[in-house]
């Protein structure tokens, strides 16, 4: 068993909003790359929860096509077409298919995040915009989302990995 | 296999910070209670996703001493006790011992959650406390906090749920 080094950023316990919601969802995104390092590329494609066909490597492809829908197409209502899946392969994101290559995924992943930071840099929380299926968004509610979305994935990368190695951690 | 019936109160896509961090806080409550709903004390009790010795069981037990932890002794400063005895047996929150029981456990929660609320309104954002560690925190970091934690372990008990009986839902 193998727990990776940890050198995520804590949250500020005190902070505006804005610093707050920016630096728990950071958190989150550090936790996901933490819960998927000191593995090899096999250990990443792993579905070792028998009920379930989620693995690492599904949760950061996904999470980089749910940050790029969110902030990018979304809140700065950029043209930036899904990466991994398509209209016709809704699950290709989350569900790999057997050639997909994690090393090159987990950049993409990584390069994901800092696009979406840069996206929404000058926005304010209270910015809003009207989604595909017709509701208006506000970014607060974006961010909250994210927090949520990533922490339950997390969620489930915690027991995939325990499953794959034992390593555990928050 | 299908979850029960679900109406969770969804978090407003619009609004201002308070009534977001209720709305995601309150989402992922009714979250846990609708992932341990239809199921019997036994299957409650279920530790199905090895290694992992977690539970649905546990983590309502888990959930009502963090409530009561961050909220009302460590925020507010009440005088009130750990639930489960966790100072002297750290960890016993999350055992589902054979004389604890569910359903009793889960009314126990609705009420930590409810005497949360009211101890929490009121009382601002921006608002500090220090801690019996301390370190000062905001009640902004502690809603924040807890919606990252909910939200965790929700991943933990999508998992753990559909190991039981097959039943999944976001």
């Amino acid at each position: 068993m193998t727990t990776p080094k940890d050198d995520r950023t804590e949250p500020p316990l005190v902070g505006d909003e804005r610093a707050l919601l920016e630096a728990f969802l950071d958190f989150h995104r550090q936790t996901l790359l933490w819960k998927s390092a000191e593995l090899t590329p096999d250990q990443l494609r792993l579905r070792p929860v028998p009920t379930t066909n989620l693995s690492l490597l599904g949760l950061v492809r996904h999470l980089a096509d749910v940050e790029r829908s969110w902030f990018r197409r979304g809140v700065a209502g950029e043209d930036a077409p899904p990466i991994f899946y398509t209209e016709q392969e809704l699950d290709l994101d989350i569900d790999p298919p057997p050639d997909a290559d994690p090393d090159a995924d987990v950049a993409v992943y990584r390069a994901e995040v800092a696009a979406c930071r840069a996206a929404v840099r000058d926005r304010g929380l209270d910015d809003t915009f009207v989604s595909r299926r017709g509701h208006t968004i506000s970014l607060r509610w974006v961010y909250l989302h994210m927090i949520e979305e990533y922490a339950r994935h997390n969620g489930h990368a915690d027991l995939i990995r325990e499953a794959i190695d034992g390593a555990t951690g928050e | 296999m299908s979850m029960p019936t679900d109406d969770r109160p969804r978090p407003p896509t619009v609004g201002d910070e308070r009534a977001q961090l209720e709305g995601f806080l309150d989402h992922h409550r009714q979250t846990l209670l609708w992932k341990c709903a239809g199921l019997t004390a036994e299957q409650l009790r279920q530790r199905p996703v090895p290694p992992s010795e977690l539970s649905l069981h546990g983590l309502v037990r888990h959930l009502a001493d963090v409530e009561r932890s961050w909220f009302r002794e460590r925020f507010i400063g009440e005088q009130v006790p750990d639930l489960f005895g966790v100072a002297e047996s750290p960890g016993a929150d999350f055992l589902s011992t054979a004389g604890a029981d569910p359903a009793a456990d889960i009314a126990l929660l609705r009420a930590e959650i409810q005497a949360v609320r009211e101890a929490v309104r009121g009382r601002g954002l921006d608002e500090t406390a220090s801690s019996p560690d301390g370190r000062t925190y905001s009640l902004r970091w502690v809603y924040l906090h807890m919606i990252e934690e909910y939200a965790r372990h929700n991943g933990h008990a999508d998992l753990i749920r559909e190991r039981i009986d097959g039943a999944t839902g976001v």
